[in-house]
């Protein structure tokens, strides 16, 4: 399960946290991950205070040997990809441990940490995760959350907007061979502006192939109008099973439930706070 | 023995480089300690020769080849051992990283009692990092266990009742939270809406952030002693850590000689499994060479790939010699090959051959042809050979190989041939091992030195060649070429240049025309 963000600070690793209290709450042991730096007492942007990543006794992380916490002691399972805070140490919780969690740099390194800990973990494995590489990492019954807030934007309106589209996006479906229309153009690495006026101009009604859903760099009404004009569709699907909300941000604070439930209209997918313990 | 890209290149030093390169860092850093050999290492040469070739006859390949894998995966332990001796901490990771390299060095043992079939004697240090890990040990992992310390067991027991506690309060408050407020709260924040409640928060709350539509809270948990029993364990964790990487420390120097030894052996075994390849033997050592049916590796491989097989060469070379013969007789192979098997025994690598004596040597030197070096300089083929050719008198000694591939071919073939006997005369002069290949006439009787010929195409063969493609006629020629080299005595050799290019291709009107000319010419000369 991968939880990605519209924006920084949309209360990513609060949803992360969330999941991983759930799963401790009904006995389930978990694995964890990050894509990006998560768990650091504050923001290394804006010194925000940001929450740290609490790992229960027998949890499986993977984070780079700089993160490993020097108390109390973990249990090291194995050593994998470089990073540049050190090796990344697949290691156990013995006892309740806080710390900072990040992921090798590249896809590739991330796949194969991954892979890793897939293959030493038969139970759930949340990833904190990145938007612009969650396609690299996420498989066919993986699940994605899309953590959306104020952070995104001033008014409720504009954030359900902003999430919209993210999921939009997000939500491509694969190709189906008994739908696809008799012009197929298969668009190679990003779909951006450029690609979707000329789509506009020249292909409408064909079947558009991206690779996976984040190649796909246009938002907002460019986006909603090519998606009415062809049928497009990619390579990799991605599952996109809820939005999380978070009504703080540095320059808005925006009303809870209003929030969620305008998420969860704009979206078309269930909306949590998991803070505040809605559900639209 | 120094040889310069172009060189090294053309004589296969390059390839041979690699194909004799150590798969582990200990074996690359070893490498990097060693230079080549040279004239007045022939004792110790002679004897890693014979070491790899003893092995390569008491090891199978694929023992060889498990050996191999072995060490590539054995961990690099320096790093961690180098920390420990200056006093720094080390971590659960370099502690990891240790047990990794005691159970790859016991693989790497295994591995060679299976490919040796006796016992072997693990160093005693591994023992001693066994014993020092073992605590911490269990399937692979290292985890800093309570036996390591005497007081870890009572810290970690005191941090598990504190967080005991801490959690089942933290449940109750949570408890309480939700009977209160109808909120379940999964971690320690929650935000109460105030048009769901904006009454007295319970006194478990601490608030956090106000706003008109809702308060953030933090539930207030506090467990007494709870820091403290985090900073005790902390405190012994750290502890226990700084004695184990005491003890490490003391195992330095064992470590750094095992470390040594695993270099020498990846060394000596990609030696092992390019004699086993190659069949090499032990070379004697002298100032001429000799060789019996020696084998050009790159070359050899390169014919296999194409599915052709290769001529194995047999060599006389004592001072000068001249080495002449037809279009695609091997010459320049055989230049090759001899600069080759030199430098396996510089390298310490059995020269792949069934008898060979060769020389240490300080360089080896090719003129001829042009490299990327070459061409960068914008020279003409004639100008690079001519710079190089000064280039290597001005250095070449007795103990310099020069190989020497058509020099002066794209001049005019009057002054081209005058320039080659002045160029073999210096190279006697200065008393130089050189191999000379060329297709002027009477280049050796001229410079007075020996006088090589490959033995060319068998004459009968010529007639009944009859090639369907290019692969089928180098197939063809390679089967009616006789590349054995054999002195000359006096003889003048034929190019065959015009029955090659029949049997490559050649439009038959240009070759008849081209036959008429030349038998035309020879008459004249005859008369």
């Amino acid at each position: 399960m991968i939880v990605v963000g519209t924006a920084k600070n949309t209360g990513k690793t609060t949803t992360f946290n969330a999941l991983r209290a759930i799963a401790r709450r009904r006995g389930v042991t978990v694995a964890v991950t990050s894509i990006g730096r998560d768990g650091e007492p504050s923001d290394a942007l804006d010194s925000e205070p940001k929450p740290r990543v609490r790992l229960a006794p027998g949890t499986l992380v993977a984070l780079p040997s700089g993160l490993l916490p020097r108390s109390p002691a973990l249990a090291v399972l194995g050593a994998g990809e470089a990073s540049a805070l050190g090796t990344i140490v697949f290691a156990r919780a013995a006892l309740p441990t806080a710390c900072e969690i990040a992921g090798p740099p590249s896809a590739r390194a991330m796949r194969a940490t991954i892979e890793r800990l897939r293959a030493m973990h038969d139970g759930p494995l949340f990833v904190d995760g990145a938007i612009d590489r969650v396609a690299a990492l996420a498989g066919g019954e993986d699940a994605v959350i899309v953590a959306t807030g104020a952070a995104s934007g001033a008014t409720v309106a504009r954030v359900a907007s902003i999430a919209a589209d993210t999921v939009a996006r997000l939500s491509l479906p694969g190709r189906d061979a008994a739908r696809e229309r008799a012009r197929v153009v298969h668009i190679e690495g990003a779909l951006d502006v450029r690609d979707a006026e000329d789509l506009l101009a020249n292909a409408r009604g064909a079947t558009v192939v991206v690779d996976d859903p984040t190649r796909i760099t246009v938002r907002g009404a460019l986006f909603a109008k090519l998606r009415e004009a062809v049928d497009l569709r990619c390579e990799r699907p991605l599952r996109i099973v809820a939005c999380t909300t978070s009504p703080v941000g540095r320059d808005a604070t925006l009303a809870p439930r209003e929030l969620v439930e305008a998420v969860a209209r704009a979206t078309g997918v269930p909306a949590f706070d998991v803070v505040a313990d809605l559900a639209a | 023995m120094k040889a310069d890209a172009w060189t090294a290149e053309r004589i296969g030093l390059t390839w041979l480089r690699a194909a004799v390169a150590p798969v582990g860092a200990f074996g690359r850093r070893h490498d990097e300690t060693i230079a080549s050999y040279g004239p007045g290492d022939e004792t110790r040469a002679r004897a890693e020769i014979a070491d790899v070739v003893d092995l390569a006859a008491r090891l199978d390949g694929d023992g060889v080849t498990r050996l191999r894998a072995a060490l590539r995966a054995v961990p690099e332990p320096g790093a961690i051992v180098a920390r420990a001796r200056a006093g720094d901490p080390l971590n659960d990771v370099d502690f990891y990283e240790l047990g990794r390299f005691v159970d790859a060095l016991d693989v790497l043992a295994r591995a060679w009692e299976s490919a040796r079939g006796e016992a072997s004697r693990r160093p005693p240090v591994l023992e001693a990092l066994r014993a020092l890990l073992a605590p911490g040990r269990s399937g692979g992992e290292f985890y800093l266990a309570d036996s390591f310390a005497a007081g870890l067991r009572e810290s970690r027991a005191a941090v598990e009742r504190t967080e005991e506690r801490y959690e089942a309060l933290r449940e109750a408050v949570a408890a309480r939270v939700r009977d209160a407020l109808g909120i379940d709260v999964v971690g320690e924040e929650l935000v109460v809406l105030r048009g769901d409640y904006d009454g007295p928060l319970p006194d478990e709350l601490l608030v956090v952030r106000e706003t008109p539509t809702y308060r953030a809270a933090r539930l207030r948990v506090t467990v007494p002693g709870r820091d403290d029993a985090l900073a005790r364990l902390a405190t012994e964790e750290d502890a226990a850590r700084r004695a184990l990487a005491e003890r490490v420390s003391q195992q330095a120097e064992a470590i750094a000689a095992v470390t040594r030894a695993l270099g020498a052996l990846d060394r000596l075994l990609a030696r092992v499994a390019f004699a086993q390849r190659w069949e090499g033997c032990v070379p004697s050592f002298a100032r001429a060479i000799a060789v019996d049916d020696g084998v050009f590796p790159p070359l050899a491989d390169a014919l296999a790939a194409r599915g052709r097989g290769y001529t194995a060469l047999s060599m006389r070379l004592d001072g000068v010699a001249v080495l002449t013969g037809p279009n695609m007789g091997g010459k320049s192979a055989a230049l090759a090959a001899t600069g080759f098997w030199c430098a396996c025994a510089a390298l310490g690598v059995p020269p792949p051959a069934r008898s060979a004596t060769i020389p240490l040597l300080e360089r080896i030197e090719w003129i001829g042809g042009e490299g990327p070096a070459d061409r960068a300089r914008l020279l003409s083929s004639y100008a690079v050979e001519v710079v190089r050719a000064s280039g290597v008198l001005a250095g070449a000694s007795p103990a310099t190989l020069v190989l020497v591939d058509e020099f002066a071919r794209t001049t005019g073939p009057r002054e081209g041939r005058a320039l080659l006997i002045a160029l073999v005369e210096a190279l006697r002069g200065c008393g130089a091992l050189a191999l000379v290949a060329t297709h002027f006439d009477a280049v050796a009787e001229a410079a007075g030195v020996i006088h090589l010929r490959v033995a060319g195409l068998r004459a009968e063969a010529l007639d009944t060649i009859r090639a369907s493609d290019l692969d089928a006629a180098l197939e063809a020629i390679g089967a009616a070429m006789d590349y054995r080299i054999v002195a000359a005595d006096g003889a003048a050799t034929a190019s065959d240049a015009v029955a090659l290019a029949r049997l490559l291709g050649l439009d038959a009107r240009i070759v008849d025309r081209a036959t008429a000319i030349s038998d035309s010419a020879q008459t004249r000369f005859r008369r």
